[in-house]
């Protein structure tokens, strides 16, 4: 996962004022007829912040967008903007704009009559101006007097950012916009969207259920699952300090393994796993006593063949059987099976040295500041994806 | 270039399909011709041919001296003046009144319409039962339901007392045999051929749009005027088409709930001129004279709503 690597900046720092305000969301719970899509949500996003909602399908994620737009009454709690309350204001009266995941465009009426809908609603006086100025931002005047049907998904999906840009909302909400467009595109809208973000100073909430496009973007990422959100921060925050299995699992991939804490030994602690000991500094673990489960990302890891002479390992350990060495160009992943850990997956950079063939026997080290301490009660699998 | 390049360059392009496709193709063609030819031997025989046995009916003459309903073929010109001059202002109540039952079917129809297509989405129960009880009553006669209309308006019915009782109707009114029963009638048989299209439409309707709409700051009615509307719009176009044309026409409503003075409609005088006055060539004119005018009207219509945008 080379995606935090280059993020440094992305720290949390709310870009400039600009004319967004506060949205905060206190206790929101939203329960329907069978189940409960969100929990007792409270969210405090900063005026100016780009925040990802990161989830899988039937998290919440949609459904949280949808009550702060309005679409959605919340069963309990309240949402409000710069100080007002917005709980119980019908959608066309929120200060709030939304990109919908099917771009939504009005097939009747031309691109332009599209754009400068919300501020003909408004009587602003200028709204042809404003719109034609939408369509410049997103490339798009040539086709102003076209109908939505004429443009490709990518075309129509700028058209759609624009309509709700044109309005300076105090809060833009994103459900998923990139989601019908090719892989390419969709890079380059991300890209796109995370300078427009820049340019306007706008509060941005951007759903997804694709965690490099959550990373890459976002200032703040709030990972929800089952309704709640588990873990919120910088996305380099979360990539490197998980604070659940889910997180773990569900922002790149993370090797989990339970053991017993063993020994105190002052910032750090000591734990046994299957046998070996691993020292983990105690700010970097949910539980400092007793069982926990110990976990490392798969790229901090080094590897080499069993007793290979002058290789020079850190101070965690693991010993295990190759059972898959997958070749990929730029570097060769491992599938390795630890004796009483289970299957650990990690790979080497390709710098021209000999990749270890199935079946070898290696010897796996990560330096103890780069593990991660959770609860006991998390379930490995948590949070794990398919890919 | 010189003719026969020319020619060598389009025998090419024919030799670039094989003999087998060609016959394929000519195959094809006849096979599609064949297929249209019961539907235009149909139009032939019961649509073309009637209209020219009227067109030259409506031109046949009365001989000196003779029967009852003896004609023979000619070319008088002045059975159209005639039967126009005598007849215009009843065309022109047809019209009016096909115009009022069409706009108040539409008024009817359209909130049924998107009650069941719109808001009843994902009830699929309550939208069947909705649906076929709209549908139903057309199943019985269309006689006897208009027959029914004669009760409901009667002068004993509670419509009629009650609109007594407020006042809105004097004490000695009624409601039967009046130009507004002949339009309930109307509106009501025709009621199922506006709703359909209209159904139609608002059941394809996009309620993300609706949703959109209102995010950017359209209220309900609004969102009504500016989305749902246009998008309802070749619904409510063929609705419109399907009620008007065959109520500007229509006889047996103006026959059973009108009166003889101001509520005869044009289908009526066509059918007493064929069979009561036997006035062939006179009902021949009439009804083509229906025809061109229904034509016009439809056409100023088409063109005026019936942008490229709605089809």
């Amino acid at each position: 996962m080379s995606t935090t690597a280059t993020h440094e900046s992305s720290e949390f720092s709310p870009v400039s004022a600009g004319s967004g305000a506060d949205l905060v969301l206190s206790g929101i719970s939203k329960h329907f007829a069978d189940f409960t899509a969100v929990q007792e949500m409270d969210l405090s996003i900063p005026s100016g912040t780009f925040i990802a909602l990161l989830g899988p399908s039937g998290c919440g994620k949609t459904t949280t967008l949808r009550m702060i737009a309005g679409l959605e009454a919340p069963t309990s709690g309240t949402i409000t903007i710069g100080g007002e309350d917005m709980t119980r204001l019908p959608s066309h009266k929120r200060p709030v704009n939304t990109v919908f995941q099917s771009y939504a465009l009005f097939p009747h009426m031309s691109i332009l009559d599209n754009v400068a809908f919300g501020l003909k609603q408004k009587r602003d006086k200028d709204a042809i101006a404003k719109a034609k100025a939408g369509l410049e931002m997103v490339e798009l005047s040539h086709l102003a007097s076209r109908k939505p049907a004429q443009l490709s998904g990518g075309q129509q999906q700028r058209v759609a950012l624009a309509r709700a840009l044109v309005n300076r909302p105090r809060v833009l909400l994103l459900d998923e916009p990139l989601g019908a467009l090719d892989m390419k595109l969709r890079r380059q809208m991300q890209v796109e969207l995370k300078k427009i973000q820049m340019e306007v100073g706008l509060t941005f909430i951007h759903v997804t259920h694709d965690q490099e496009e959550a990373m890459t973007m976002a200032d703040v990422v709030a990972v929800m699952n089952q309704g709640r959100i588990e873990q919120m921060g910088s996305p380099r925050e979360l990539y490197e300090l998980p604070r659940t299995a889910f997180v773990a699992n569900f922002l790149g991939k993370s090797n989990l393994m339970e053991g017993a804490v063993v020994a105190d030994a002052g910032p750090a602690i000591v734990v046994d796993v299957a046998g070996q000991r691993f020292e983990l500094l105690k700010e970097r673990a949910v539980a400092t006593e007793g069982k926990i489960v110990v976990g490392v990302r798969p790229e901090k890891m080094r590897i080499a063949e069993l007793d290979k002479p002058g290789f020079e390992h850190a101070g965690n350990q693991l010993v295990g059987t190759v059972t898959d060495a997958s070749f990929t160009g730029v570097s060769t992943e491992y599938l390795v099976d630890v004796p009483g850990v289970g299957t650990v997956g990690t790979f080497t950079q390709n710098l021209g040295q000999d990749p270890a063939r199935p079946g070898d026997k290696v010897r796996m080290s990560w330096e103890p500041e780069y593990t991660f301490g959770l609860g006991a009660d998390e379930d490995l699998e948590a949070g794990v994806q398919a890919s | 270039m010189s003719a026969p390049a020319k020619e060598a360059r389009a025998v090419e392009k024919v030799d670039l399909r094989s003999p087998e496709e060609i016959r394929a193709e000519k195959k094809k063609g006849r096979m599609g011709a064949w297929l249209i030819l019961p539907g235009m031997l149909y139009m032939a025989l019961f649509f073309a041919a009637p209209v020219v046995v009227l067109l030259s009916m409506s031109l046949f003459v009365k001989p000196e001296g003779a029967e009852l309903g003896e004609f023979v073929p000619g070319w008088n010109f002045g059975t159209y003046a005639e039967v126009w001059n005598r007849y215009w202002p009843v065309l022109l109540r047809s019209f009016v009144f096909a115009l009022i039952a069409t706009v108040a079917a539409l008024i009817i129809a359209f909130p049924m319409a998107y009650l069941v297509a719109v808001r009843l989405r994902g009830k699929p129960l309550l939208k069947g039962i909705l649906l076929v009880l709209l549908i139903a009553p057309f199943f019985s006669s269309f006689i006897l339901r208009t027959q029914a209309w004669k009760q409901i308006l009667a002068d004993e019915g509670w419509i009629v007392q009650t609109l007594k009782a407020v006042a809105i109707l004097p004490a000695d009114g009624s409601l039967t045999a009046t130009p507004f029963a002949v339009i309930c009638g109307l509106t009501y048989n025709f009621l199922p051929f506006m709703m359909l299209p209209i159904y139609a439409s608002l059941e394809r309707l996009d309620t993300r749009l609706l949703e959109a709409s209102g995010d950017l700051y359209a209220s309900p009615a609004q969102t009504f005027m500016k989305v749902t509307l246009p998008q309802s719009m070749p619904g409510v176009f063929a609705g419109t088409l399907l009620t008007f044309i065959p109520a500007a026409g229509d006889y047996v409503n103006a026959a059973i709930l009108g009166n003889n003075r101001d509520t005869s409609m044009i289908g009526q005088v066509i059918d007493s001129r064929f069979f009561k006055v036997i006035d062939y060539p006179g009902a021949a004119a009439l009804s083509f004279i229906l025809m061109v005018c229904i034509l016009i009207l439809v056409l100023i219509y088409i063109r005026r709503f019936g942008t490229k945008d709605l089809f």
